[in-house]
């Protein structure tokens, strides 16, 4: 029971349950309204976090595991050089996850038009701005796991490698299975942003035909 | 009466249960790949005859994302920006909960089962049988939530008809 439960665990609820108490007696529960919530935040805040966490998380666990798996290259490298060169292929596995990211930045961002404020708050750009956004956090955060488990997967592998040549490319089949988990967010992120179009203003109204 | 079942930001919580069912998933997935992974260099140093058969508890690893992809795809082809009642977005928002917070357990469960596996397959190999057995045991938790899931996602259609 130390301070940091106290700080993380303690306060916050504290904090909550005041605010929650003082609502609930002051006769203004009301005013706790997720819906209300939803409905004002702009959709661009939506996109815009999805986006930012998306490239953000992805390069986050791309940076991960590639500290991971260096630090274990150049520390077996000491006693055998020759693994330096091989073992960059785990580098390229994890820097993979940052290149899904970008590329699933670029996608969504092609979404982000100007429309002006009072012809933003239609249902088509509701449902846009939070595909963005939870498609960017499925993709960011899928990648940073993904990069977590190639770092460490690499870093065994290279030093598997600097015991015997012949495990690298077994222990290499261990990496391949977790850089599939970066493929299958970017996959659900496509999918997720299939159905919702741009942001753009309300449809005009189709052209007369004689 | 329909507009009020049928809020505008209903499908932030469908988004929010395909998330919910792959990042939970994919975080099982990630920790038993890595986990179990971790011993397999050890064991080859040794005995490398021995390492295509402990790659078993990574593969099973693996399939608690595939779990994960199967959920988040069967609800993201339920999402539309109109027809997508509140009821919709909470029935999908806990069919990927369920599916992605049971892929955590069984992920876990998979990455230590296989960690302790491949450091006792190396002194005796008759372990190989009773690892695939627990395996199977913690493999069918990720299994279960699926059930739930796609159960829960077959109730969505027909629930409320927004015009």
């Amino acid at each position: 029971m130390g301070y940091t439960t106290y700080a993380s665990f303690g306060l916050p609820t504290f904090l909550v349950v005041i605010v929650v108490l003082y609502l609930l007696f002051t006769d203004s529960g009301e005013a706790f309204d997720v819906g209300r919530f939803l409905e004002e935040t702009s959709p661009f805040v939506w996109g815009s976090l999805g986006i930012g966490l998306c490239i953000g998380l992805s390069v986050l666990g791309a940076g991960w595991g590639i500290f991971l798996t260096g630090s274990s290259i150049l520390g077996g490298g000491v006693r055998t050089p020759r693994i330096s060169t091989k073992n960059l292929i785990s580098i390229i596995f994890c820097e993979v996850v940052a290149i899904y990211g970008v590329i699933m930045g670029i996608v969504y961002s092609a979404k982000l038009q100007s429309v002006p404020e009072a012809d933003l708050y239609t249902k088509e750009n509701y449902f846009t701005g939070f595909a963005l956004f939870w498609g960017g956090l499925t993709v960011g955060i899928c990648n940073l796991l993904c990069g977590l488990c190639v770092g460490v997967a690499g870093s065994t592998a290279a030093l598997a490698d600097a015991s015997d040549p012949t495990l690298f490319v077994k222990v290499l089949v261990v990496e391949v299975f977790g850089s599939v988990l970066g493929l299958f967010g970017l996959i659900i992120g496509l999918l997720m942003i299939g159905n919702a179009r741009e942001f753009q203003g309300p449809t005009a109204p189709p052209a007369i035909r004689i | 009466m329909s507009a009020d079942l049928c809020p505008p930001y209903a499908p932030f919580f469908g988004f929010a249960g395909v998330a919910s069912a792959m990042i939970f998933s994919t975080v099982g997935a990630a920790f038993g790949t890595a986990k179990a992974g971790i011993g397999i260099a050890g064991l080859g140093t040794f005995k490398p005859e021995l390492i295509m058969k402990s790659l078993v508890p990574v593969v099973m690893a693996g399939i608690i994302a595939v779990y994960g992809l199967v959920v988040s795809v069967l609800i993201v082809g339920n999402l539309n920006p109109s027809n997508y009642s509140l009821a919709a977005g909470f029935i999908h928002l806990g069919a990927g909960i369920s599916c992605g917070t049971t892929g955590i357990a069984a992920g876990y469960a998979i990455g230590h089962v296989g960690d302790s596996f491949v450091r006792a397959y190396v002194h005796e190999q008759r372990v190989f049988v009773a690892m695939i057995l627990i395996l199977i045991f913690a493999e069918v938790l990720g299994l279960y939530g699926l059930i739930v899931a796609l159960l829960m996602n077959t109730r969505v259609t027909g629930l409320v008809d927004c015009i």
